[in-house]
């Protein structure tokens, strides 16, 4: 049975309107065999919580190039689970300082990709986790 | 007895002269060296992925039809190609300006007042995010994003605090405020009479860029084709009544970090300002008055003649459109006026001190293609931390080292006639006039944002850069070459004040309570009617902002009538 290609949520949070990294990424998943959708920008976690739900997403990720991400990212992971989500993979990137890095992956966030990530690192990492998914689903 | 001469044939011209001699040249040493000796790589140029030969010689300028007065010409004169000034930088070197972050709140007046001292005449007024969007410092959507990127402006209070400045020093005032500028413009004329200012003694200056947050910057709140009515609305008000200030700019500076490719950035550039004219045109105005008035910023990248060319192009390109597609007849409605600037797109986070060489590159470049009336430098660790006193003395000191130690810029345009930059700019010329050509069959600027014809082409860009930075295609020292093993990547993110925040919301919230609610009520309903009956908004939003209804306000009364952007993948490129 052939299967359904990775669904990949894409998300800007706030008024972080830099979309350079996550266009590049965008591009790169699709070119991987992705599907992408991108929420566009001045999202709220709710917002983007709702469609990650919708659009029956594996995958969240979340770009951050602005001082909202430790107000925004914790409260997108908490919605998630609180709306049946909490078995999707939840990523970030942008900037973010590696003194807030603990608290957003306490808050549910497997990893965060930092500026100048390689695309090829993070469409692994997601390939990865995917196919893990596949050998534990009962 | 002298025998007569026997008579010569006649010389071959020297074009094909040339062309016999390099054949040979070719045959004999250039082939065999490169079988011998092979090539380290493609040549191609950085942005335009053009192929670049060994060798260009007159050969080549001869296969584009080169004509030296049609194509180059006179400095002064049409197509100015060789620069808008008859006498290049000799009367006057360009303007060295440095655009720095520029506080916050309160602390803004307290900055500008120290910079007015130094002698400086012109200030930049930038907002933070919540005004540029179009909201008030009290909601709730935006917490945490008050006057973190500029001054936070909610009402016509803020600014005359911010006001509390020297006039009789402070000649021009550049703001950038795109997406609610007819608030904007309402609230700095209102500040204005209030300091009792004479507006034809002081030059403001509106970026009125709407166009360009569509296409990359994303600082948007209506729907494209209401931008480009309030947009018109703001230049149609300046003109008519504060004719000696500027009503717009191009940032093709925002394009260029958005990755447009220097054909993009003058096409897509040049379009959105064909865009605004159209708008003008429409209202009754003609294009020798208006065209003076547009005013660009350009960047210029680390592929040194890319950048050199991109200049040349740019002028010539302009220069065209108005005298052949629009008719102009005025030298002045020809001439592109801009201010240059080098890239921050090819900075490095990593082995900051490096930035230094790539600034002095890249302002070279900007100084040999044409520098434009001014010339503004970043700096060179503006990725770490706010910026350091070191950095700033540093970036002007660049531009000095530029303009007097090295005599690029003592005569006019001396790259002219070079065999490759004549190639090359006649090849920018013509892509860029093909490009055009295609957005103006697809309806314009307007139409080419609509549909997300730039945003796609953006969004390619972007990729296909990052891919020949991953692929080690292109070279960055100490991104993907001569990387430092141990580097510390440490990355200063300014920390809210949350007492700032807290005081401006305080401020806002105050204001609302003691204001008279039944005149903003009123005046509000005003600038609704205006929104739909077509009327220009600026004088609805002055009435509004005299009687003290706030920014998110009068952004909100527009979205009852206008709606919101909300574009889709398609239309955002990503």
């Amino acid at each position: 049975m052939p299967q359904r290609p990775i669904r990949v949520l894409l998300a800007k949070l706030g008024l972080d309107t830099h979309t350079v990294g996550v266009t590049v990424i965008a591009h790169a998943l699709r070119d991987a065999g992705m599907e992408v959708i991108f929420t566009g920008l001045k999202q709220t976690p709710e917002m983007v919580a709702n469609t990650a739900i919708q659009e029956d997403v594996d995958v969240v990720g979340v770009s951050s190039l602005s001082a909202g991400h430790m107000r925004n990212l914790p409260r997108l992971a908490k919605l998630l689970q609180e709306k049946g989500g909490g078995d999707k993979l939840l990523v970030a990137g942008g900037v973010i300082p590696e003194q807030d890095a603990p608290a957003i992956r306490a808050a549910g966030y497997a990893h965060i990709f930092t500026m100048g990530a390689d695309t090829r690192e993070i469409i692994t990492f997601i390939q990865d986790w995917h196919a893990r998914q596949e050998t534990t689903a009962p | 007895m002298n025998k007569p001469e026997k008579p010569q044939p006649p010389a071959a011209p020297e074009i094909e002269r040339i062309q016999t001699a390099q054949a040979a040249w070719t045959q004999q040493l250039h082939a065999p060296h490169i079988a011998a000796r092979g090539e380290w790589k493609t040549f191609t140029t950085q942005a335009m992925h053009w192929p670049v030969k060994a060798l260009y010689t007159p050969v080549d300028l001869a296969a584009t039809g080169f004509d030296y007065l049609r194509d180059v010409g006179f400095p002064g004169e049409f197509p100015y190609t060789r620069g808008i000034s008859p006498n290049g930088n000799r009367a006057t070197l360009w303007t060295m300006a440095q655009v720095t972050g520029f506080g916050r709140g309160e602390e803004w007046s307290k900055r500008a007042r120290y910079m007015l001292d130094q002698g400086l005449q012109g200030l930049i007024l930038e907002h933070d995010l919540p005004t540029t969007n179009g909201y008030d410092s009290d909601n709730p959507l935006i917490a945490g994003e008050v006057g973190r990127a500029g001054m936070a402006l909610d009402s016509l209070e803020d600014l005359e605090h911010a006001f509390d400045l020297p006039f009789d020093k402070l000649k021009y005032l550049m703001s950038v405020c795109n997406a609610p500028q007819p608030v904007n413009l309402a609230m700095i004329i209102a500040a204005l009479e209030k300091k009792g200012v004479d507006p034809g003694q002081f030059v403001l200056h509106i970026v009125n860029g709407i166009l360009i947050e569509y296409t990359c910057v994303g600082r948007y709140i209506y729907p494209p084709a209401h931008g480009l009515r309030i947009a018109t609305d703001c230049f149609e008000y300046i003109v008519r009544h504060h004719p000696n200030w500027q009503p717009i700019s191009i940032i093709a500076a925002q394009l260029q970090p958005a990755r447009a490719n220097p054909v993009q950035e003058i096409a897509f550039s040049t379009t959105i300002a064909l865009a605004y004219l159209d708008a003008m045109l429409a209202r009754g105005f003609d294009v020798d008055t208006i065209a003076p008035y547009f005013h660009y910023v350009i960047n210029v990248d680390m592929d040194f003649f890319e950048g050199i060319c991109k200049l040349r192009a740019f002028r010539k390109v302009w220069a065209r459109l108005m005298k052949e597609r629009y008719g102009a007849s005025r030298p002045e409605a020809m001439k592109l006026r801009y201010m240059s600037s080098p890239s921050t797109t090819s900075l490095t986070l990593q082995q900051p001190l490096n930035n230094i060489g790539r600034l002095a590159i890249m302002a070279t470049a900007c100084a040999l293609g044409g520098a434009g009336e001014t010339m503004t430098t970043p700096l060179h660790d503006e990725a770490h931390a706010l910026p350091a006193d070191e950095a700033i003395r540093v970036g002007a000191a660049i531009q000095h080292i530029v303009a007097h130690e090295t005599g690029v810029a003592d005569t006019v345009d001396p790259l002219a006639g070079s065999y490759y930059v004549e190639t090359l700019t006649r090849h920018m010329e013509d892509e860029a006039m093909v490009e055009i050509d295609r957005i103006i069959a697809m309806g314009g600027a307007l139409k080419a944002i609509e549909n997300g014809y730039f945003q796609r082409a953006l969004g390619h860009e972007q990729y296909a850069r990052n891919r020949a930075l991953e692929t080690g295609e292109r070279k960055l020292v100490g991104v993907n070459h001569l990387v430092l093993a141990e580097e510390k990547k440490e990355i200063e993110i300014w920390r809210l004040d949350d007492d700032m925040e807290d005081r401006q919301v305080r401020k806002v919230r105050e204001l609302k309570a003691r204001r008279d609610n039944a005149a903003v009520a009123h005046a509000l309903e005003q600038v609704r009617e205006a929104a739909r009956s077509g009327a220009n908004l600026v004088p609805a939003c002055l009435a509004a902002v005299k009687v003290y209804a706030t920014h998110g306000e009068l952004c909100d009364a527009m979205r009852d009538v206008f709606g919101v952007h909300h574009p889709d993948s398609q239309t955002s490129g990503v």
